[in-house]
């Protein structure tokens, strides 16, 4: 798979431009070029203009560490969008931005990186494709540390980052920055999706005992559960814990669980801590004393802990059971090529990538501001969660979230492991602009003022 | 050997090693070897080698990479990165590789430093009191640890190092958040530029080379200081007793020294080089997060580095550092026609390359470089000293 290979040419040009534009010393990388050359209209800004025939995207995922089964699967979304803008085929031929023949007129290649779930090589990662690469927009995600550490970065650039898997109510609240958007829900949607459902369920008045994985996005988890299963449920909290990321051994946590005062258990724990932490309750035999709930599920944790998650609630990004015609036309792509279903991971890769895309199409340049301006306030049906908005103030997605609940181990197939309990609707769901984490959220500068 | 020196006792015989070697190089050899021994060389051939490092990094490297297809070519943040965690193994290497007293907890100076110098910009945004505060914080820092660990040795003292190394990376992560940020980073960092923010660190050194930035040359800049300030040490009095102490405690103590009193000033020099680094990093990344600048991993590699680039060596762990990141964030990003995508095979790649240097070359790369060197000179003068001597006697 070699890259292609213009860069240096291209890094010539902007050289060329720089030199010419450049007074002195002071001259700003990358800001220097007056016009850039070609056929640009607005000045030159981040890794715009596009030099050449070719636009790249970087694609920056965990590929070690405990996200890294996640983080392949995500790359299988980006590639098959890659694919599909380039050549059509999935949504491309459905999204009426899109052409399936290049984004405005350039091919699509695609640069990879390793994040590790570590915020600092995942900005080393970003770092590189952005001053090496060119890539004009990264995407990735799957722990929030990193993502805020990424989207930082990326506005510092003037480079776009679309948010992959992340679920901290920070990427869009106190650390939110323009150059960013995500379509994903967060924790508080996660408390505002589970509360009703769970009061119903195991009813109200009661005792709830968490323990959540300590990083920005347990932290934000277990205030979300907190708030929502004492606003709505009148539940009390008996205590939350924190437990370090990455711990394999939570029975000392567990067994601190008083059991005869608890009747429902939070684990806020994700990937392989969650696959960790649930069966390790479960052996521990607290499913006998208590309810247990999982509040955001992945695949990983799914499949690790099979045997466990029977009856246990939690709410995903969306599912590839869901029957809309966008949902299973990406499913039906992706089973072609990799012959089983998409975890939501994958279409979270996906749309972020046609998304950007479609934004890129309707301003009609890749000149960062006017995509942002595309992408803010957009509304669209298309992406296999009903009505969506980007909201502009926060750009965080307003969009439906699911609740689901584990089968028992003989009712579930390869891919079928959960089933859709509830599709809460974006209306009973969020915040004000001027509530939540959004009250906190300073977006930052567009580059163009 | 000693065969014709037949005037040679055991006494003898090494001296007349040196002077070999000495009158050999009359010709070629002595000449490079005299001005070795010079205070500054070491200094000007690091400003030498500091100007054309980016250029081969990233434009010939990436120039091979366009012919070869693979995109091996660094890009423009990575060279003051390197230098960044040069200044550190140079300063760790003086503990480690002189002083032989191996710390598991530098990752305490370097990101005590990048904090501190990360608030502090949030008071005055200029990069040199940045690295000025971020550097007196890790001294600080650096007493009362280097105090209670140093009366430990060995794996004792690596142990209570690393202890309080990771002490400050909780309390950065949890109770420490409202100073830190915790787990979201400390992002915001605003660092003017220099003289008062007249010239910004981003900003390109030369007009049309884009791989020259302001913030290279400070690094570079900082570089060689460190470089001049390890070099004088060594070479001082004070420098040889460190040599001593890593060689043989006990005779040090013997000769009437005050053993601690040297250790803990090996160990706070080194602080304050993990300081200067600290603090440059966080001018150089404008993010700090505690994973990156307090968690024990980022100890290890300091060790990594410094062994990779070979100990006993003033600038030897330069190599190491510049090996490390470039595998790390360069050769990690490499897509091979055949495997596929490196990604996290990196590690292994970084960790064959670290058995294979320190199987062949114990003394790390900088030692296998002057091992070549003197195979290729000093090789040749020896032969032609034995010529010479037998001519002369």
């Amino acid at each position: 798979m070699a890259r292609e290979t213009t860069a240096l040419s291209r890094r010539d040009v902007l050289k060329a431009s720089g030199a010419a534009g450049a007074a002195g010393l002071t001259g700003l990388a990358g800001c220097a070029g007056g016009g850039g050359g070609g056929d640009s209209e607005y000045p030159s800004l981040g890794n715009y203009p596009v030099e050449g025939d070719e636009v790249v995207f970087g694609f920056n995922v965990p590929q070690s560490g405990s996200y890294s089964q996640e983080g392949a699967d995500e790359l299988r979304g980006y590639n098959l969008a890659v694919d599909h803008l380039n050549n059509g085929g999935g949504w491309a031929d459905t999204w009426s931005d899109l052409s399936g023949d290049g984004v405005l007129g350039k091919t699509v290649t695609s640069v990879e990186g390793d994040t590790a779930t570590n915020p600092d090589t995942a900005r080393q990662s970003a770092q590189r494709m952005i001053d090496r690469d060119n890539a004009v927009m990264i995407s990735g995600g799957s722990s929030s540390a990193v993502a805020i550490a990424v989207q930082g970065l990326c506005q510092e650039e003037k480079v776009q980052f679309q948010c992959c898997v992340t679920h901290s109510n920070d990427t869009t609240g106190p650390e939110c920055v323009r150059y960013s958007f995500r379509e994903m829900f967060n924790a508080y949607m996660t408390g505002q999706a589970l509360a009703p459902v769970l009061s119903e369920e195991y009813g109200e008045d009661l005792n709830f005992y968490q323990l959540y994985a300590d990083y920005s996005w347990g932290q934000t988890q277990q205030a979300s559960m907190e708030k929502f299963f004492t606003e709505v449920g009148n539940w009390s909290q008996l205590e939350s814990v924190a437990t370090p990321l990455g711990t394999s051994d939570y029975s000392s946590y567990l067994s601190d669980v008083p059991r005869d005062e608890t009747d429902v258990l939070v684990l806020n724990h994700y990937g392989l801590d969650a696959a960790n932490s649930l069966p390790q309750a479960l052996e521990a035999g607290l499913d006998q004393d208590m309810e247990i709930v999982v509040p955001l599920y992945n695949r990983l944790m799914a499949e690790a802990a099979a045997d466990s998650i029977g009856g246990i609630f939690g709410t995903v990004d969306w599912s590839w059971q869901l029957d809309n015609s966008p949902s299973q036309a990406f499913v039906e792509e992706y089973r072609a090529e990799h012959d089983r279903a998409p975890s939501y991971a994958a279409r979270i890769a996906y749309t972020q990538t046609m998304q950007y895309a479609a934004a890129a199409e309707r301003a009609g340049t890749f000149y960062p501001p006017e995509v942002i301006r595309a992408m803010e306030g957009y509304e669209y049906d298309n992406a296999g969660l009903g009505s969506e908005t980007l909201r502009k103030c926060d750009h965080q997605g307003q969009r439906d979230v699911l609740v689901t609940r584990g089968l028992p181990s003989g009712e579930q197939t390869e891919d079928r492991l959960l089933e859709v309990v509830n599709q809460t609707s974006r209306d009973k769901l969020g915040y004000a602009c001027d509530a939540g984490p959004a009250a906190e959220c300073e977006l930052g500068e567009y580059g163009d003022e | 050997m000693s065969g014709d020196r037949s005037d040679g006792g055991t006494d003898v015989v090494p001296d007349g090693g040196t002077v070999t070697e000495g009158t050999a190089g009359g010709s070629g050899g002595s000449a490079l070897a005299g001005l070795r021994d010079r205070d500054d060389f070491v200094v000007v051939a690091m400003a030498a080698a500091l100007v054309v490092f980016p250029f081969l990094l990233i434009d010939v490297l990436g120039a091979i990479g366009e012919v070869i297809g693979i995109s091996i070519g660094g890009y423009s943040g990575l060279p003051s990165l390197v230098l960044i965690y040069g200044i550190i193994v140079i300063g760790f290497n003086l503990l480690l590789g002189y002083t032989g007293l191996l710390s598991f907890g530098h990752a305490a100076f370097f990101g005590s430093a990048a904090y501190s110098a990360a608030l502090f910009s949030q008071v005055v945004p200029s990069p040199i009191l940045m690295v000025i505060v971020g550097t007196i914080v890790a001294t600080l820092l650096a007493w009362p640890i280097g105090f209670v660990s140093i009366r430990r040795s060995g794996v004792y003292f690596a142990v209570l190092t690393l202890t309080f190394g990771q002490a400050l990376y909780f309390y950065a992560l949890g109770p420490g958040a409202w100073l830190t940020n915790g787990d979201n980073g400390f992002s915001g960092i605003e660092a003017h530029g220099l003289f008062v923010g007249a010239i910004p660190l981003d900003a390109q050194l030369i007009p049309v080379f884009d791989s020259y930035t302001v913030m290279y040359a400070f690094a570079a800049v900082v570089m060689l200081i460190a470089v001049w300030v390890a070099n004088r040490i060594i070479n001082s009095p004070y420098g040889l007793i460190f040599e001593a102490l890593g060689e043989n405690e006990e005779r040090v103590e013997f000769v009437g020294l005050n053993v601690f009193r040297y250790k803990l000033m090996a160990f706070v020099i080194s602080a304050v080089f993990a300081g200067v680094g600290g603090a440059m990093f966080v001018i150089h990344e404008q993010y700090i997060h505690p994973t990156t600048g307090l968690y024990w991993i980022q100890s290890g590699d300091f060790v990594i580095m410094t062994v990779l680039g070979g100990t006993g060596s003033l600038v030897g762990p330069v190599f190491g550092a510049l090996v490390f990141e470039y595998v790390a964030n360069v050769i990690s990003g490499v897509t091979l026609p055949v495997v596929g995508s490196i990604g996290s095979l990196w590690r292994f790649v970084l960790g064959a390359v670290f058995v294979f240097i320190v199987w062949v070359f114990p003394r790390g790369i900088y030692g296998a470089f002057s091992d070549l060197g003197s195979r290729l000179l000093g090789g040749g003068s020896e032969e032609s000293a034995a010529a010479d001597g037998g001519e002369h006697e």
